[in-house]
């Protein structure tokens, strides 16, 4: 009765350990490249003894971190450059999508050098889906700390946002954004895109000397997850999340929820930050493959799988109450495990 | 309910259609002189083409591209700009590599490249002030242009003559040893 078929390979419930790290990883690099730029400009300076106490102790300990890996670091520190927006890694530029399209209504034109490096993205987010959101975006740390603050503060008697919005409004949010950057000639959903700003607030912090406006606005959206909606800019307005959904829509990698091991306990629909409804075979386009569903079910019930649709609903979980007391009706003898 | 929703249309179909003429308008300041990094395309094309990544000012070693917040209206939020007298442009051209849309154009380092490719502005001088035009010998911008007797020519008593050379990356301005400065680059918002 309760034999585990197919179960799932064991590596996939701690994806998302690996997924935290990854995410980890990027928002630490948006810190240390702009530490690394102003070593740099120190360096490139050549005048070690005019800079004040405190920027020589910086000095002093960006050369202790650098020095292993480079001789000159003035010209040997620029493997990695950027930001999650538009960067450069090892000399392949890549550019966040949403910047492409941005500046492709911008400008009415399409300059394809800059289309192009938007490309290597696009094709991931094709076969993957939404996975930037859920394992690159800087936001999306920010966001998932934010969320645990908010557990926090339930747990401490506050009350804390927990509307259910339209998740259609961020197309709408998308459709606005690129027109009025053709209509204004300006890249408009820069401002608004919060990987985008935070990478530029981290940047302005750390290299000129403070946050500008972006800062406040990101503020503003934590207080929006906070006060109306977990997640809610990420699952309602983002421009950005909009348009990776759309292109991860017919993605050929994600989850599934296998039957024959579901026990209809719904964690799986408690932990999804983005209010899916994987209990019900609902992923959708707007799964963003974290897997925090497959980290957290008991019964390792959840994988991934290669199709390029999400299944059809197929009915109660095999361990839970539903599919047995249906089971039970289908014997007319023996009801004698259905004591639950 | 019905008049609410109506008047909340009204409201947001007026910010809509106003918007665009809104952010355009706000666009130019004559009152702000700032130049935009050198190889810039002019300022219409520059605004549709860069994305606000900040990948120039990372690179710049000089530390003198700095970001506009809105002080000089939305369509300008976080791009690029320069102001001669606080730091200037040094012409490392590394600006231009960097950027991934080509909104500064990518120019090489070289004196021939640079005279013909970058327009950032043109150096001015006010007679009234430049201590060379009161009697009094100076020469520091000469000194400070890095391409002296092609962009600055010195006459008599060291007074500075700018030629159509001029690349208008702002040593000059930064250098002169008047307060205000006697020398100060007019930005050219046609492609830098």
């Amino acid at each position: 009765m309760s034999v585990q078929a197919n179960k799932p390979l064991f590596i996939w419930r701690h994806l998302n350990k690996l997924r935290w790290l990854v995410m980890s990883l990027v928002f630490f690099m948006l810190i240390l490249l702009p530490m690394l730029h102003v070593y740099q400009t120190y360096v490139s300076a050549h005048a070690y003894d005019l800079l004040s106490p405190s920027e020589q102790n910086f000095y002093d300990f960006m050369e202790t971190i650098t020095a292993p890996f480079v001789s000159d670091p003035e010209n040997e520190l620029d493997a990695i450059k950027g930001t999650t927006w538009s960067g450069t890694f090892f000399g392949l530029k890549l550019s966040d999508p949403l910047a492409a399209a941005g500046q492709v209504a911008a400008s009415l034109k399409f300059y394809w050098p800059f289309v192009l490096t938007a490309l290597i993205p696009v094709a991931f987010t094709l076969v993957f889906g939404r996975f930037f959101c859920g394992w690159l975006c800087p936001a999306t740390f920010l966001y998932e700390l934010n969320t645990t603050l908010g557990v926090w503060l339930r747990k401490a008697g506050l009350r804390t946002g927990n509307r259910r919005l339209d998740p259609r409004l961020k197309y709408i949010v998308l459709v606005l954004g690129l027109l009025l950057s053709a209509a204004s000639g300006s890249i408009v959903l820069a401002a608004v895109y919060p990987p985008a700003v935070v990478g530029r607030e981290i940047y302005y912090a750390i290299a000129l000397g403070g946050f500008g406006v972006g800062a406040v606005f990101f503020v503003v959206t934590l207080l929006f997850d906070l006060l109306v909606a977990r997640r809610g800019f990420c699952r309602y307005l983002c421009p950005g999340g909009a348009l990776y959904s759309l292109l991860g829509r017919f993605r050929p990698i994600r989850i599934k929820r296998i039957v024959e091991n579901c026990n209809d306990c719904a964690k799986c629909n408690a932990v999804c930050e983005f209010g899916l409804d994987p209990l019900r075979d609902n992923f959708g386009m707007e799964c963003n493959n974290c897997s925090a569903c497959i980290a957290v079910c008991p019964t390792d019930a959840m994988t991934f799988v290669v199709r390029m649709q999400d299944f059809p609903y197929q009915g109660p979980g095999h361990l839970g109450r539903h599919y047995r007391r249906q089971q039970g009706k289908k014997q007319t003898i023996d009801d004698s495990d259905e004591k639950a | 309910m019905q008049r609410r929703t109506f008047i909340k249309a009204m409201g947001v179909g007026a910010a809509t259609a106003l918007a665009p003429a809104a952010v355009k308008s706000a666009r130019f300041r004559p009152s702000l002189r700032y130049l935009r990094p050198p190889g810039a395309l002019a300022e219409e094309e520059f605004l549709s083409r860069c994305i606000r990544c900040g990948q120039c000012g990372e690179a710049c070693p000089n530390r003198c591209i700095k970001y506009f917040s809105t002080e000089n209206g939305v369509a300008s939020l976080d791009t690029p700009y320069i102001i001669p007298r606080e730091k200037a442009c040094i012409l490392c051209m590394k600006c231009g590599e960097v950027c991934p849309t080509d909104a500064i154009a990518a120019i090489p380092r070289e004196a021939g490249a640079i005279i013909s490719g970058v327009k950032m502005g043109m150096a001015r001088v006010d007679k009234k002030i430049c201590l060379s035009y009161q009697g009094k010998t100076c020469g520091v911008c000469y000194r400070a242009c890095p391409l002296p007797d092609v962009a600055i020519r010195v006459g008599m008593l060291e007074q500075p003559h700018v030629s159509q050379a001029c690349v208008g990356c702002g040593l000059c301005e930064r250098s002169c040893i008047q307060i205000p400065q006697a020398i100060r680059i007019i930005p050219n918002r046609k492609g830098a």
